[in-house]
């Protein structure tokens, strides 16, 4: 235990020394916090830039222009003498779509010849595609029932015989939890845990790969009496505690201040933050005992940790991916977390249905003790090589 | 007169052989260095084949939905059968009440509900407006997206068979011009498939290449200077800063330039995502593109005081990067202070240039504001590596 004690105030040392630590420890995960909820603190893109080629240019075709304005999402910034003009201005990155209203639209609308408009976007941002779709959707709906309306309420129909003609089956929609559809709420819970724990990943290979690169390797184990265990937990352990205060702030700022959605509670949070500061450092020191090389694990855990931002599956998902990836999906703690998050916090549901992730990140955290051996041969033996 | 020439073109050669002396000689200790071998061949090699392969796949099919049925009449099985014929969902099973459907959405095997009330028919019949209740797991955006439009639009065309039985016209085209006064046609006009691969990979293949460049850059400067004290070797061929930099950007910018040819142009051919550059744009883009992020990594580099702090100051930057380039979120909508941040990383313009000529088939005239910004971002970040080297060589 007094070795235990040592061996973390020798690192408390280093931490003081070394400006890195707390720069990766601290600094730069305020600096992601901040990043991605005030990037997307409007919850959803609003106002995005649309144009207009209207061709037609009457009271109805400005009345469907004036509907798209004022929709949430949708903002009109330019007219456009031609869908060319307008499809140059797409490629130019100054709208993201844009309605065609061809001439002889109204014409043709009081006639009862059903014209044609045409609405351009595009999914080179798809997010942008699908928010302004979804309004095209509704007022061009609007617009057709506007016709609709008139002719009903002309022949004498209540307003409530006119709904049920123009729509007969309505939708009751639940977005459970997030009904406002907030990308920030949505993104950030994600993103910003897992950003933290990519720092736990590098920082723990950087942590014991230090000790060979400065070759205090052999001190460090005669410090802790031979004992690989005590050596790596005390190297570790400010670190832990640190992280741990760290993912707690992360939770503090998104479920307390921003007031995100956490059905789930409390204690499923500090279950799932210590979880995961757990998992992170279990995965580092088992990849650095598996390569014992400070180059080399400091790559791995770079890439493994830069990659599971895609194989958590939140944006892309898990089940739409080939078989193989699917299932190599499993071996990435940040999918656990994700998981565990979105299941008994997000969602509330019980430790029933995620009892397996929570298993899983426990077996991260516990995966060091199978490469102790190696970890202890590593501090006495290895050498740095550049 | 002759003579004065060939002396100043003998210089001029003098000059040139210098720089690539030094330039073999950078090479030399890449290759020496495993972790650099790793950085700058391997990940550029096998990590755009590894998106590629998670991406693949681009849309989602077939997400599974639990119905909860409680009208058991005709006009229900309806809607059930049409929502079900749908590519996006699939009706994984039937639950007797909302508490059994959210079980099995727990257990996550379905990622939306369908609830269909006692009166859902009786509605309909009694002409009046019929409610399905639709319930999402909001935890994947896709699904949700999935779940939620194909539920409108089956609304819609059920909705319009009734109208049609209602009104009783004598033809078909009465009945079309009825339900639908006015036709809208859809039309996505760049990525039309609506495909998350083809979304999100070419501002990950640019990043590939600005990340990789920058984190074996910060090794190798790293190196130099735990080795040397300073980011110049102490060696008689490093005696000029310009020539020192000259090297290092012939031995970046060759290697760079094959390597984004096999990553932007290569790989989008290989697993069949659109690629409709052309190619002589392509050479336009690429060169400012690879010269300001080299000298964007000279500059912001040579603050490495250990070779593997780079790790942790260059890798997790790639996320947010991704995402004030707008593409994970619209440009439109990023605020104002982090704009003006964006407009620091080469990795910004490339993305969005290479977006426009790559995935929406703009030539190079068409993004010329952004080819302008890599050329500024080219010039200040060669004017402050030379003040960094120039610095850097007195020590």
């Amino acid at each position: 235990m007094r070795r235990l004690a040592d061996i973390m105030l020798r690192e408390c040392g280093k931490i003081r020394k070394n400006p890195i630590y707390l720069l990766s420890m601290v600094v730069l995960p305020l600096i992601v916090m901040l990043f991605f909820t005030s990037l997307m603190s409007e919850g959803q893109p609003q106002d995005m830039p649309v144009g207009v080629v209207d061709l037609d240019n009457s009271s109805t075709t400005r009345a469907i222009v004036r509907r798209l304005d004022g929709m949430q999402t949708s903002h009109v910034v330019a007219y456009y003498p031609s869908a060319s003009e307008a499809r140059k201005a797409i490629q130019h990155g100054e709208i993201y779509a844009f309605l065609y209203i061809p001439q002889g639209t109204t014409e043709k609308l009081l006639a009862a010849r059903q014209p044609t408009v045409s609405f351009y976007y595009s999914n080179t941002s798809l997010t942008a595609g699908a928010l302004l779709f979804r309004d095209l959707k509704t007022v061009t709906t609007l617009a057709g029932a506007a016709v609709g309306q008139a002719t009903m309420r002309a022949k004498g129909f209540t307003e409530k015989q006119t709904m049920a003609f123009l729509q007969p089956i309505t939708l009751d929609t639940h977005l459970v939890n997030n009904p406002v559809t907030s990308y920030n709420l949505y993104l950030s819970t994600m993103l910003i845990p897992a950003a933290i724990m990519l720092f736990i990943m590098i920082l723990t290979t950087y942590t014991l790969g230090t000790e060979l690169k400065e070759g205090c390797g052999k001190e460090l184990m005669e410090r802790a009496g031979g004992n690989a265990f005590i050596a790596t937990a005390g190297k570790l352990l400010p670190q832990t505690l640190l992280f741990i205060a760290m993912m707690l702030i992360h939770a503090f700022y998104l479920f307390g201040m921003l007031g995100f959605t956490h059905e789930g509670g409390l204690t499923w949070i500090l279950v799932l933050n210590v979880l995961g500061v757990l998992a992170g450092q279990g995965f580092g020191i088992a990849i650095f005992g598996l390569m014992p090389s400070m180059r080399m694990s400091m790559s791995v855990c770079s890439l493994w940790g830069v990659l599971s931002f895609s194989m958590i599956g939140a944006a892309f998902p898990a089940f739409a991916m080939d078989a193989p990836l699917e299932a190599l999906a499993w071996l990435f703690p940040m999918r656990h977390y994700w998981l565990v998050y979105s299941l008994n916090i997000f969602n509330g549901y019980p430790l029933a249905d995620s009892w397996l992730h929570i298993a899983t990140l426990l077996v991260f955290a516990l995966m060091p003790l199978l490469f102790i051996n190696r970890i202890k041969k590593a501090f006495e033996e290895y050498i740095y090589v550049k | 007169m002759s003579n004065e020439r060939r002396k100043s073109v003998n210089k001029i050669f003098g000059h040139i052989r210098q720089i690539c002396a030094i330039w073999q000689q950078e090479v030399t200790s890449m290759l020496k260095d495993e972790g650099m071998l790793l950085i700058l061949l391997l990940i550029p090699l096998a990590y755009p084949v590894l998106y590629s392969w998670v991406y693949n796949n681009e849309v989602v099919h077939e997400v599974p939905v639990v119905i909860v049925d409680k009208s058991h009449s005709s006009q229900s099985r309806k809607f059930i059968q049409m929502y079900d014929a749908s590519p996006s969902v699939k009706v994984c099973c039937y639950a007797n009440n909302l508490k059994e459907a959210q079980d099995i959405v727990g257990h996550q095997k379905a990622y939306g509900v369908l609830y269909f009330p006692e009166d859902f028919a009786k509605r309909i019949n009694r002409m009046e407006q019929a409610t399905v209740g639709v319930y999402c797991d909001m935890s994947l955006m896709l699904a949700y997206k999935n779940v939620y439009q194909t539920a409108t639009t089956v609304q819609g065309l059920m909705g319009a068979e009734i109208q049609t039985k209602l009104l009783g016209n004598h033809t078909t085209r009465e009945d079309e011009v009825a339900t639908q006064p006015l036709n809208v046609e859809e039309v996505p006009i760049f990525n039309t498939t609506g495909g998350y691969g083809n979304f999100i990979l070419p501002g990950v293949l640019i990043l590939i290449l600005q990340q990789t460049l920058l984190l074996g850059m910060g090794l190798f400067i790293g190196t130099t200077r735990e080795e040397n004290g300073r980011i110049i070797p102490r060696n008689p061929l490093y005696s000029n800063s310009l020539k020192v930099i000259g090297g290092r950007w012939m031995a970046y910018i060759l290697l760079y330039t094959v390597l984004a040819t096999y990553i932007l142009l290569v790989i989008p051919k290989m697993f069949s995502f659109v690629s409709i550059i052309y190619w002589k744009d392509f050479l336009l883009f690429i060169l400012p593109f690879l010269m300001s992020c080299i000298f964007f990594g000279m500059t912001t580099m040579s603050i490495i005081r250990r070779r593997e702090d780079v790790f942790l100051i260059v890798v997790f930057t790639s996320v947010p990067l991704l995402f004030i380039a707008g593409v994970s979120w619209p440009a439109s909508s990023i605020p104002e202070f982090w704009r003006w941040l964006s407009y620091l990383f080469p990795s910004t313009f490339g993305i969005k240039g290479f977006i426009a000529m790559n995935s929406m088939g703009a030539r190079i005239e068409d993004i010329s504001p952004e080819i302008t910004a890599l050329w500024v971002q080219t010039a200040v970040y060669f004017l402050t590596t030379v003040a960094i080297y120039h610095r850097e060589m007195k020590k």
